[in-house]
């Protein structure tokens, strides 16, 4: 794999990022508090995605020029890629399902739910892709320490993640009566949720056998496929995120 | 003859097994429910599992598909009484009609499914990648007929298995549609009557399950068939020596087994009567087997998922030198653009089901008006699939006409690249079109005529395609051995498909003819013509590449000559009954419709249908062992894998070939499409 840029300006690029993420998310807040203007929240969102895709999940790979031969490392390791893009535009549409689902069920109304919890989590989520980032950035340049810091803070991100949502979220939600089986508006935001959780679930295992596989230090600069397919996944489910955030917290009149 | 025995071994096992399984089952059964019925529906399920599991283990031992099916009963059990514990804990009720509950079942079913994956190795070198271990990067089977019941990660031992079991089901869900048409022979109820009883269903329950069933097993088995064509055929057409991942490879073939015996679970499990469109309310009501019935579809839709993936990777990463876009066979075209929809539309019946197994299990009103759920959503989310499916099932098998018709009239296929691009117009108009099976489901009435006009204009890539057939047979030399007459009548056939289809798209008409007989004709019509009459064609075109023989000429002309009469007597009675009123889905008619005669005759014509695949059956059995030798170039068709001596090796091409030329250039003399390395 050739690298265009050195470690610093990656590790910065990163940062910059992370930034925009973040000032975008507040942004969103904003708008949603101040303006109620839902074409502008999905602006914002297109954008947020936009971000994520192309410099943390470096959707542009996909058209890197890997050589060819077809039994070297970087060549399957395009294959590979190209694979798990297919595998995460599939998944895409299971998630495109649940926002077709949610906006024909609830239309321009939402559950009753914590401003500052919904808030947290996704801070959380962005947070961990950052450091995601960073452990991947890493050790593309071997710099084996900072990918395994980077790796175990996104893990425990993760997990607490999965604890802001279902450990917290929905006890609260159930306080403010979103009850599963009492109507549409609980079953909407319980699957919503429920699904995205379980993605990030699966993530924090995937990452969890990255970390131990990294502390066996079968990774290198050159060959880490691995890294970088738990990293890309990782992000997708943050992109998920961050069109499921506004679509339960931020649009429409709370019920 | 090494096998001979194996096989009655096998099969004297299997008596025992399905014995002792019903044994056990009505034990489980009385000592839950402290009675006895010899029509227990938990019995019949474990005679099945134990009667396959004991063939298995008489003809190959314990291992691949026996350990399998093993760990599929420990883990289905695990998981059941695992949830069976928690209600313990809650204070909830411990069994249900079934021996377990509704929710114990389906995480059973789901706990079985993946305990299958494991037990039969599907994901062994996953596991060890995980860990960090080693695996072997190239894969070796024992020669022999036994690698077929384990894991292979060699794309034609994959691509038979996939064919194999597609048969399998096939004839199976043929036998239900027998059972059932033998029902509507004549008016009134003969033996699916309301005194009968079996599996907890009486005779209009069991017609209700059996019917639903043969619709969702034929689909399963035409995902498999597809997918044993294109993966036995595209990377040799590719010239790659694999697939792009041949262990999801394995796995996607592997996962379709589970599947099966979950749909077919479902029939010991109370049944369910939706059709196989388990549209909510009705699959809200309907008995545990509507679970198994949607958990086996979940499962089997992986399998199309990631076979669909691996087609993708494989024609955009590992084609030979030279094969450029508009040099690649019209089947790739095909798979591809088959494996788009399968990719990713896939996902929305899984939902679609999913939401409803959830609105079962823990009362979450998606589907449910009382609790502001909308019944029409699912029809959406159903149909966004479950259109486009029907292009899954059809597009590979047009292509192997295209793919097939220049070798039999030895004439430049005509408008290749019109071909090439209708494969991808159809699919992507495919996705636009799925609201024509709602005109009459209370849905918006302003989305009729949009989605009127874009199912029409499916007919315009179709179209290409016809023009192309004709133009290509106009003035060839045409010869007529099996394969090109199946492909003959797969143009026929569909071509009929075809025009019994704007009626249905067109609103007006389509109120009129909405659930009868005439769409049941239509869809048999351009199911046969788009898979079943292609899917034979190609399994007598690629037989001798896979066995080094052929299968029998004179048995196989039987086969034709059988089979397609029988079929337009079939179909056009269909729609004939269908216009004068003939509702869909039902076990009785009214005597004072006089439908009596003609669904007497559609009786017969479909056992005689069943009669020629049977003989196919037979030819294709006996053939492997006992066929005429063919290993040369017995079609003389100018592509890649003709080139080599048949059966193929193990890792394909023993030299790699560069693309020189077009690919359906016949008769054009000094033309050439492939040169090996090892040629001059």
């Amino acid at each position: 794999m050739t690298h265009t840029q050195d470690k610093s300006t990656a590790m910065r690029q990163g940062v910059l990022i992370f930034v925009y993420l973040g000032i975008l998310t507040v942004l969103e807040y904003f708008i949603a508090v101040a303006f109620d203007a839902v074409p502008l929240l999905v602006v914002v969102a297109l954008v947020k995605a936009g971000l994520v895709m192309y410099y943390y999940m470096h959707i542009y790979r996909l058209s890197e020029d890997d050589g060819s031969d077809e039994h070297s490392y970087a060549y399957k390791t395009g294959t590979n890629r190209l694979g798990l893009w297919l595998f995460l535009l599939s998944d895409a549409f299971v998630f495109g399902g649940l926002m077709v689902a949610r906006i024909n069920l609830l239309g321009m109304t939402r559950p009753h739910l914590n401003q500052l919890l919904g808030l947290g989590v996704t801070a959380v989520l962005l947070i961990s892709s950052f450091f995601m980032n960073r452990a991947e950035t890493a050790i593309a340049h071997g710099d084996r320490k900072t990918f395994m810091t980077g790796t175990f803070i996104t893990m425990i991100l993760g997990l607490l993640f999965v604890i802001g949502v279902v450990g917290l979220e929905w006890q609260l939600a159930k306080i403010e009566e979103v009850i599963a089986n009492r109507d549409v508006v609980g079953a909407v935001f319980y699957m919503m949720t429920g699904m995205h959780a379980f993605h990030v679930l699966t993530g924090v295992i995937l990452l969890f056998t990255v970390w131990n596989k990294g502390r066996k230090g079968l990774y290198t600069a050159e060959k880490h496929w691995g890294v970088e397919a738990a990293a890309v996944y990782w992000h997708f489910v943050d992109v998920v995120w961050i069109f499921f955030y506004p679509a339960l917290y931020l649009i429409g009149k709370v019920l | 003859m090494t096998n001979i025995k194996p096989v009655w071994r096998g099969l004297f096992l299997l008596v025992v097994g399905a014995l002792i399984g019903y044994g056990v089952g009505l034990g489980l059964d009385f000592a839950v429910q402290k009675t006895v019925s010899y029509q227990a529906p938990v019995a019949g399920l474990f005679s099945l599992l134990f009667g396959a599991i004991f063939f298995f283990f008489g003809l190959i031992g314990y291992h691949g598909v026996t350990k399998g099916l093993v760990f599929q009963v420990l883990g289905t059990l695990a998981g059941a009484l695992f949830v069976t514990g928690i209600r313990a804990a809650m204070g909830l009720g411990l069994w249900g009609p079934f021996l377990f509950t509704e929710p114990a079942w389906v995480l059973g079913g789901l706990v079985g499914a993946l305990s299958f994956l494991a037990g039969v190795g599907a994901v062994t070198d996953w596991w060890k990648w995980a860990l960090g271990e080693p695996t072997s990067d190239h894969h070796h089977d024992e020669p022999g007929w036994e690698k077929y019941f384990g894991v292979s990660l060699d794309h034609k031992v994959i691509g038979i298995q996939y064919t194999v079991v597609a048969l399998l089901l096939i004839s199976v869900g043929g036998l239900f549609a027998l059972i059932f048409r033998t029902e509507l022979a004549a008016s009134g109820l003969q033996f699916l009557t309301r005194e009968f009883k079996l599996f907890d269903q009486n005779g209009l329950q069991m017609y209700n399950s059996l019917m639903s069933l043969h619709g969702m097993i034929m689909i399963v088995s035409i995902l498999l068939g597809i997918a044993g064509i294109m993966n036995y055929v595209v990377p040799l057409l590719l010239g790659a020596q694999d697939m792009a991942f041949p262990r999801m490879n394995a796995f996607s073939f592997w996962i379709a087994v589970p599947a099966a015996v979950l749909l077919l679970s479902s029939i010991f499990l109370g049944g369910f009567d939706t059709g196989w469109t388990g549209y909510p309310p009705l699959s809200v009501r309907a008995p545990v087997g509507m679970q198994m019935f949607f958990l086996g579809v979940f499962v089997a839709g992986w399998s199309s998922i990631l076979g669909g993936l691996n087609i993708i990777a494989t024609t955009l990463r590992m084609r030979a030198k030279g094969m450029t876009a508009f040099r690649m066979p019209i089947l790739v075209w095909a798979s591809v653009a088959t494996s788009l929809i399968s990719l990713t539309a896939t996902q929305l019946i899984g939902l679609a089901f999913q939401l409803v197994m959830f609105q079962r299990l823990l009362g979450m009103g998606f589907f449910d008006p009382d609790k502001g759920g909308n019944p029409v959503l699912f029809q959406h989310l159903f149909w966004f699939y479950s259109h486009p499916a029907v292009y899954v099932f059809v597009l590979p098998g047009l292509g192997v006409i295209s793919e097939l018709l220049p070798v039999f009239v030895r004439k430049p296929l005509f408008g290749y690249k019109w071909v090439a691009m209708s494969s991808l117009g159809i699919a992507l108009v495919g996705f636009l079109v799925w609201a024509h099976h709602m005109f009459t489901s209370g849905m918006n009435e302003y989305l009729r005529v949009p989605f009127m006009y874009s199912t029409l204009l499916v007919a315009v890539p179709t179209g290409v395609k016809f023009f192309s057939w004709v133009a290509t047979l106009w003035k060839g030399k045409i010869r007529t051995p099996v394969p090109m007459l199946f492909v003959l009548g797969g143009i026929v056939v569909f071509l009929m498909g075809g025009l019994s289809g704007p009626p249905n798209a067109t609103v007006s008409t389509d109120l009129h003819l909405h659930d009868t007989y005439f769409i049941v004709g239509h869809f048999h019509d351009t199911i046969f013509g788009g898979f079943v009459f292609p899917f034979f064609a190609a399994i007598y075109y690629w037989f001798p590449k896979a066995s080094g023989r052929r299968m029998n000429e004179f048995w196989g002309k039987v086969h034709f000559w059988l089979m397609t009469p029988s079929f337009f007597v079939l179909t056009l009675g269909m729609m004939r009954i269908g216009l004068l009123g003939m509702r869909r889905r039902i076990a009785d008619y009214d005597p004072a419709l006089g439908f009596d005669l003609t669904h007497l005759v559609l009786t017969i014509a479909g056992f005689l249908i069943a009669l020629s695949v049977l003989i196919f059956i037979i030819n294709f059995f006996h053939s492997m062992k006992n066929g005429e030798k063919a290993e040369g170039n017995v079609w003389e068709s100018r592509s890649p894998e003709w080139q080599v001596p048949s059966p193929m090796p193990m890792h394909n091409y023993e030299h790699e070939f560069e693309v020189v030329g077009e690919p359906y250039d016949y008769g054009l003399a000094g033309s050439r499409y492939v040169k090996f390395a090892n040629e001059k």
